[in-house]
């Protein structure tokens, strides 16, 4: 009895909490994202572009142009992974260092990372979740 | 070895500036020797200061820079190489606060060391200048072999540059910017990645330029 008792209890916890939370899933989920990303990109990539995401003059390009990570949206895992070594202009800026490879990196960090910099700096694009750049990465060049 | 100097050079630094608050004049730091001089028939005891060794390295303008090129100006000192993925960047970034704040003063220069002469070329170098925004040589970008700069970091900057192929870029190196008196002393090390230190750096060069001012 009393272990039906506490059974009950529990559940009816749960559901409450997790009806509670049903409204804004999706935001939470994008908070948590957020709040990880930032942390990761002080590890991995505020060294090169900066805390403030300035970039380094013409050597290092900034993360503010919203227009370059839009369109590019579907290459930014790729690039983070792989490294790049081209020729990229970012606010009409050409800028040709290399960046390295992060090989490291798992595909939920990557989606912590880019929610981050893609919310950030000036840039408003939402949550990029975990399936998303699981796909981007199977077509990564 | 390398450790044990630095130890002591920072603790120095700690010791110097703890005593700095209330007096305008910066610690001179390293080693120093007392020797005994006859002056006027009497024997006094004066000091021999650490000194930047001789050097002779190219910059982005292939142009040699030596002590001669230095005379008369007070310098900052750094080690860096042009595809250093850690600590560089921020470096940079901090040092060009710096020189643009004494951007055009004779009496100011900076000098930063590649660590890479297998990479980074003369031109590799002029390219990194020009793409950070630096036109002339008041901030000079130096190559030199392998061996010469190692040294000078070791035993001129009491810092320290080495090869090791287990860090990102192949290259670790201290991130210190190391102040220079026109006498060729040290005068000041400071974390280039501290936004706080190089602050600091920018305060202690202006007091040590006043000092040149004050006796002249």
């Amino acid at each position: 009895m009393r272990k039906l008792i506490l059974l009950v209890v529990f559940f009816t916890i749960a559901i409450m909490t997790i009806i509670s939370a049903c409204g804004d899933e999706n935001s939470i989920k994008y908070q948590r994202y957020y709040a990880d990303g930032s942390q990761l990109y002080k590890v991995h990539c505020g060294n090169c572009h900066m805390d403030d995401g300035k970039g380094l003059a013409a050597l290092i390009p900034p993360l503010t142009d919203t227009t370059y990570l839009r369109k590019n949206r579907e290459k930014l895992a790729c690039f983070i992974v792989y490294g790049l070594n081209d020729t990229i202009v970012v606010n009409n800026i050409e800028y040709q260092g290399q960046m390295l490879a992060e090989k490291h990196l798992a595909a939920i960090d990557l989606a912590k990372v880019l929610t981050y910099i893609t919310n950030s700096y000036g840039n408003q694009q939402g949550i990029y979740d975990v399936t998303e750049v699981e796909a981007y990465l199977r077509n990564c060049n | 070895m390398k450790n044990l100097s630095f130890l002591i050079s920072l603790l120095a630094l700690i010791i110097f500036s703890s005593c700095n608050s209330n007096s305008k004049k910066l610690p001179i730091l390293g080693s120093r020797e007392p020797i005994e001089k006859v002056i006027d028939g009497k024997t006094v005891i004066d000091t021999i200061y650490q000194t930047i060794p001789n050097f002779s390295f190219i910059n982005q303008d292939s142009v040699i820079i030596n002590q001669d090129s230095l005379n008369n100006s007070i310098y900052v000192a750094d080690f860096f190489f042009t595809s250093c993925p850690s600590i560089c960047p921020i470096m940079s970034k901090n040092m060009l606060g710096i020189y643009e704040k004494y951007k055009g003063n004779k009496e100011v220069r900076f000098l930063s060391h590649s660590i890479d002469p297998k990479h980074d070329t003369v031109p590799k170098l002029k390219q990194y200048a020009t793409k950070l925004g630096v036109m002339d040589t008041q901030w000079s970008f130096l190559y030199g072999d392998r061996d010469s700069i190692y040294n000078m970091a070791k035993d001129g900057y009491m810092s320290y540059a080495k090869e090791n192929a287990n860090i990102p870029g192949g290259y670790e190196h201290s991130g210190y910017f190391i102040l220079v008196d026109k006498e060729k002393r040290i005068r000041g090390a400071y974390d280039g990645t501290d936004k706080n230190q190089v602050e600091q750096l920018s305060k202690d060069m202006d007091i040590l330029l006043a000092e040149y001012k004050a006796t002249k």
